[in-house]
């Protein structure tokens, strides 16, 4: 080819490509400036339907999630206008990109088109791990009376001495002589060689301490006992006195100091037993110590604040471990069936069937060797089974327990079965179904406000048909809310609500902040605790002042470790810190802190703590998974200068939008919360503006500003109402109604954020609906 | 039972700590093939308090010997026993006589400077070393050959709730006694615990996937999805338990009857409950050593079983002119090698699971005491009596030692295993080396 013919060639298709380019971008431009506006509905068709679906559920490979969202359609058309279609962003004209997303939002982007597409339902679901404990202590305590204490104060010791008055008589002989009783705060001694009294004797005393334990959370704990002498330790020990059942057993001594410890595994919020056997015979020298290690925490002598002088009866706990509940959708429910929970609930049901097995006989009310012994047996199967299904049985249930004493085996070994059946029934372990009578409504109370079964006097309210009216049920649950176990309840939605038990893995560089070690970690959260508790439990019992308080209660380590001063040696005790900076729990060191990373905070995981649980706004995960990596940036960055950068892109600003300048609020803490005015020697900006849910803009100045916005805004007030329901029902608001979560915030703000009332509001709602419509077992 | 702890209670169904699903932990149970080669055993059987010599020991020295009163009841054994008279506790130190009288016995050893005051002598704390049992058991573990299941079982009837020196008499070292298992309950759900409970949970499988899918059918369509799950895990739990009930190998024996109460009069029945359970562990393997307590060191047993209401304990205090005691003392002594003679009745009638002879061919039940005579508290003549063979010992003979030690006895026995032991206890109690038996 010659040389003057390829170059008109390459011309030519220069020319073309050309032609093409200016012919492309004038559509663009055409599109984009001088076209006619389109419908909305036609715009998402032609321009968005190929990559979003249809009805926006998503296209594998292009726009994998669901369009759904928060945004008002006003921000929504901003988005499009920039940032859509995303193979060419900015080719639509402002008109019909605010037409697409006024559809977009109608059809099933909003919360209202998603509730009309897919009307949410109350679904079934079994118990939750905490249900399913609760449950059967309750269940089992019912059946013989149970006694329980919350008055803290320390342990009733009895103390006695031996001494040898007549030297002719053999020392076992000797009386013991009491000599003094007196409630000990904590049992921490050190008696030398001396008497633990003037004037009593030195060589030969003995002291008995009884009470009760009070255990705050659920978990295992363990028990440690240091002596030279000789000691019994017995917690929760089934009530035959045996000393077989001591805890811990160092009764046998040979003079020298040791340490035993063992551990056991309780529910929180209630009290438990506690008696510990104490003497000396000859040792050189006396003394003791009794310490705990809470959950998650470290060892320390036992707070009389955990200790009673009061008696408390034995607690069925099973401590078979069960899988955790599915939290997938912010709250805990019994939504998903393995293998592993079916098998964990079988050996729950064995160990149920073992520790009633040494008290059957007691419990049936016969003998081993009574005649009728095999009818009281079915007798006391049938009373457990009318307990653990929470209403008296159809027939059918009666005839299936029958079924199991008349299977050829002794009636002993048939109540074991009847035991195992029972509790691994679905009548049990799925409370919404049967009858959607009074008893439901007894059982659904007790779910909401106790996590439990009901209890006499409501199954009492449920058989005399005393559960049908609002005031009749209201008037159970403000019964049902001086009950300890509410206190435990709502402790375990604060705890969820404040995401404590992710807290519970702090660690923090020790040279960047020196001192901050498992103890401080282990009182921070008590000091949370009780912050929140304090203030729930008042009289008010004011939301607001969970996120407006100013005030931060601290023991001598804390006051030491943030440097403030309190009164020593008094415990726990309120001190006003940092008054313009500090906003209750959100400024809280233990909630700073876990929101932070080892060396510094975090403003991305507080953000999308405070968008999330505190102002109840949506988030979708990252559209990629992002690492933090410190040494990326450039050196003299703050943390802020970071997150900006690191966020910085479109895809990653639909999100960060929002969560960032909720986050920059709170850089004037670091990662241990205490006050700082510099970041990398820079001083800490934490002025930034953000957009509420409806649009509007305001300009947050610090965390108390986030604070107060959570507390007076609509959607924040919304938000924690919303978590309220979910945490005590365990099922979504709208479920019940679409208006059921305006109304209920409604009247938290005309009741001035009673926390304690919402919760009691909440157990009426849900309490008065039926769950499952299921027909109940047949009475043929 | 108490079953405070999650550890414990997997323990006691013969699961590990770490959470072993139910089937998996079953079918562990001994599926494999008995090792071959003999299964030697041996069982220390405690009573308190004594016995009453001259009621009690043969006259004669060597092969030729009549059985007094108390022993008369081993007549069908005679020819495979061994009676030592002379072998004595020689351990002193802290402590009074019973308490040494029990920890010592088969610890060898000095009990630890304490707080537990006796009748006499200084205050004492635990013995200061291992029993003879739990060395035998190690041993026997140590090896494939000789290892089960279990090793060793502490059985008690009767024993006291405390732990202190009085009630513990075997240790696996200095300051760690081991516990006896008093109840046959207890006993048999450490054994079987697993199965039976498997058995349990399978019988009410069919009731509860019935009533699953009733529930399904009548609720709401898009909750069937639950129910179903549901379902389909209780399918492949029951489809596990039939797996591992037919993979498991032992001879499940019927459990101890319903009812019996743990007290002083049932103590005929419990004795022969703990039996039974014994020779079935033996069968099934699961140990090879195992120690067999009477009450305790001043056991106070009231035997109204054979008129006899008085406390045991009491009775042996009486002085030798108090015939009717002594009398009602031989009357328990007997009653206790009744009881023993019913254990060498049942390990004879019980086949080798390998074949080879009975279990008794195999197996040494070595009968002792705290005391040589319950008024004068002596540790001389500490009654031992050795019933069976595997051992190696020549059998069928009375013998008298003059005032040896008993740790030379332990030795021997450890040695008919083939422990290398070169001393045992307190050594220089051991001089001489092990008691020649063979």
């Amino acid at each position: 080819m010659s040389l003057s013919r390829s170059i008109k060639i390459a011309a030519a298709l220069v020319g073309v490509a050309l032609l093409a380019f200016a012919g492309r971008q004038g559509q663009r431009y055409y599109k984009k400036n001088l076209a006619a506006p389109r419908d909305g509905e036609v715009v998402y068709r032609e321009d968005c339907m190929r990559c979003h679906g249809p009805v926006g559920q998503g296209v594998a490979g292009k726009a994998d999630e669901p369009l759904v969202g928060e945004k008002s359609v006003a921000s929504l058309a901003k988005y499009i206008v920039r940032e859509m279609p995303e193979n060419d962003p900015g080719t639509l004209s402002l008109a019909d990109a605010t037409a697409s997303a006024e559809y977009i939002h109608k059809a099933f982007y909003s919360a209202e088109a998603r509730a009309r597409n897919h009307p949410p339902r109350i679904e079934l679901a079994h118990l939750t791990v905490r249900q399913y404990r609760e449950s059967i202590a309750d269940l089992l305590g019912s059946l013989r009376g149970t006694t329980s204490t919350t008055e803290s104060g320390g342990l009733a010791g009895v103390y006695r001495e031996r001494p040898e008055r007549d030297p002719k008589m053999p020392d076992r002989n000797r009386p013991e002589t009491t000599f003094k009783q007196q409630v000990d705060p904590v049992i921490d001694f050190d008696f030398g060689d001396k008497a633990p009294e003037k004037g009593t004797y030195a060589a030969q005393f003995s002291i008995n301490w009884s009470g009760s334990v009070l255990i705050p959370d659920t978990g295992e704990y363990e028990f440690r006992v240091t002596s030279p002498n000789g000691v019994r330790l017995y917690v929760n020990p089934p009530e035959n006195g045996s000393e077989k059942n001591a805890l811990i057993d160092l009764w046998v001594s040979s003079g020298m100091s040791r340490s035993a410890q063992a551990p056991i595994f309780l529910l929180g919020g209630r009290s438990y037993p506690l008696k510990l056997e104490f003497f000396k015979f000859k040792d050189k020298t006396a003394g003791l110590k009794l310490e705990w290690r809470p959950p998650g925490g470290d060892w320390t002598v036992i707070p009389r604040t955990n200790l009673s002088p009061k008696f408390s009866s034995y607690v069925n706990v099973i401590s078979v471990p069960l899988p955790p509940d599915d939290g997938s959708i912010g709250y805990e429910r019994g939504a998903s069936v393995s293998r592993e929970w079916t098998e964990a609930v079988a050996k729950g049901a064995l160990q149920v069937s073992a520790m009633i097995g040494p008290n059957l006989y007691g419990l049936a009310g016969t003998k081993a060797d009574a005649a009728d012994r095999a009818d009281k047996l079915k007798a006391f199967s049938l009373r457990f089974a009318q307990l653990a299904y929470r209403r008296p049985l159809a027939a059918e249930q009666k005839a299936d327990i029958e079924k199991i004493y008349a299977g050829g085996v002794p009636a002993e070994v048939a109540a074991k079965r009847s035991f195992i059946f029972t509790l691994s029934n679905p009548y049990f372990l799925y409370p919404g179904i049967g009858a959607q009578d009074d008893y439901a409504v007894a059982s659904r109370l007790a779910l909401s406000l106790w996590d439990s079964v009901p209890d006499a006097q409501l199954l009492q309210a449920a058989a005399s048909g005393q559960l049908k009216a609002e005031a009749q049920v209201r008037k159970q649950a403000l019964r049902m809310m001086k009950d300890p176990r509410a206190k435990a309840k709502l402790r375990d939605f604060l705890h969820h609500w404040l995401h404590v038990e992710e807290g519970s893995e702090i660690a923090k560089d020790q040279k960047e902040y020196p001192g901050f070690d498992q103890g401080v970690v282990m009182d921070l959260r008590t000091s949370l605790d009780l912050f929140a508790e304090d203030i729930v439990w008042s009289e008010q019992s004011d939301y607001r002042q969970l996120l407006l308080g100013d005030t931060i209660l601290m023991n001598d380590r804390l006051a030491k470790f943030y440097g403030q001063k309190i009164v020593p040696g008094a415990g726990f005790q309120p001190v006003k810190m940092d008054a313009d900076q500090r906003a209750g729990v959100l400024t809280h060191p233990y909630v700073l802190a876990t929101f932070s990373y080892t060396k510094s905070s975090s403003p991305i995981h507080r953000g999308v703590f405070v968008t999330r649980n505190i102002l109840g706004r949506m988030l979708k995960p990252p559209p990629m998974a992002i690492a933090f990596m410190d040494d990326k940036f450039d050196p003299s960055f703050t943390m802020r200068e970071k997150v900006t950068e690191l966020t910085s892109k479109p895809a990653c600003q639909s999100c960060h939008v929002t969560i960032n300048p909720l986050g920059f609020s709170f850089e004037r803490f670091d990662a241990v919360g205490r006050v700082r005015a510099t970041d990398n020697k820079k001083p800490v900006d934490a002025v930034a503006d953000y957009t509420t849910a409806d649009g509007t803009v305001i300009k947050l100045t610090g965390a108390r500003d986030v604070a107060t916005h959570a507390a007076e805004s609509l959607s924040g007030q919304t938000g924690f109402v919303r978590n309220l329901f979910q945490a005590l029902v365990k099922q979504p608001p709208t479920a019940y109604s679409p208006e059921l979560l305006g109304q209920l915030t409604e009247k938290f703000r005309a009741d001035k954020f009673h926390v304690r009332n919402l919760a009691v509001e909440v157990a009426v709602v849900a309490a008065l609906r039926p769950t499952v419509a299921a027909p109940a077992p047949s009475n043929r | 039972m108490s079953l405070q702890h999650r550890r414990d209670f997997l323990r006691s169904l013969g699961l590990s700590a770490a959470a072993l699903p139910l089937l998996g932990g079953l079918a562990s149970l001994g599926a494999a093939e008995p090792p071959p080669g003999r299964r030697q055993r041996v069982i220390f059987v405690f009573s308190p308090n004594g016995v009453v010599p001259p009621a009690f020991w043969p006259d004669e020295e060597g092969a030729n010997f009549k059985l007094k009163p108390i022993m008369k009841p081993f007549e069908p054994f005679k020819d495979r026993m061994l009676t030592l008279k002379g072998v004595n506790n020689r351990v002193r130190g802290d402590g009074d006589s019973h308490m040494r009288g029990m920890s010592c016995l088969l610890t060898g050893i000095e009990l630890f400077p304490g707080n537990i005051m006796g009748g006499g002598g200084a205050p004492a704390g635990w013995a200061s070393g291992p029993s003879i049992d739990q060395v035998i058991r190690n041993y026997l573990q140590s090896k494939p050959e000789t290892k089960t299941r279990m090793g060793s079982l502490e059985i008690g009837v009767a024993v006291g709730n405390r732990a202190d020196p009085w009630t513990r008499w075997s240790y696996a070292g200095p300051n760690q006694p081991v516990a006896p298992i008093s109840s046959p309950y207890e006993l048999f759900d450490k054994l079987y615990g697993s199965m039976k409970e498997g058995e349990n949970l399978g019988s009410v499988l069919d009731g509860l996937k019935d009533d699953i899918s009733k529930v399904a059918n009548a609720v709401d369509k898009s909750d069937r999805g639950l129910l179903d799950q549901h379902a389909t895990a209780l399918r492949e739990l029951e489809r596990g338990l039939k797996e591992s009930q037919s993979q498991a190998a032992l001879k499940v024996p019927h459990p101890p009857e319903a009812g019996v109460p743990l007290d002083n009069d049932s103590i005929p029945t419990i004795t022969r409950l703990q039996t039974e359970l014994l020779i079935s562990a033996f069968q099934n393997d699961m140990a090879r050593v195992s120690t067999f307590q009477f009450t305790n060191s001043v056991g106070g047993a009231r035997m109204k079983w054979i008129g006899i209401d008085e406390s045991h304990h009491s009775l042996s205090h009486d002085p030798d002119l108090n015939t009717g005691s002594v009398e009602k003392l031989i009357k328990i002594n007997t009653w206790f090698a009744e009881q023993i003679a019913f254990l060498a009745k049942r390990l004879q009638e019980t086949p080798e699971p390998n074949g080879k002879g009975n279990m008794l061919d195999n197996t040494t039940i070595v009968w002792t005491n705290e005391l040589g005579k319950g008024n004068s508290h002596t540790h001389e003549d500490i009654p031992w009596v050795l019933i069976g063979g595997g051992l190696g010992f020549k059998s069928g003979r009375a013998l008298k030692f003059k005032k040896e030690a008993h740790n030379r006895l332990l030795m021997s026995i450890a040695k008919g295993f083939g422990h290398p032991m070169k001393t045992f206890g307190n050594p220089s109690l051991c001089e001489g080396g092990e008691l020649k038996l063979s």
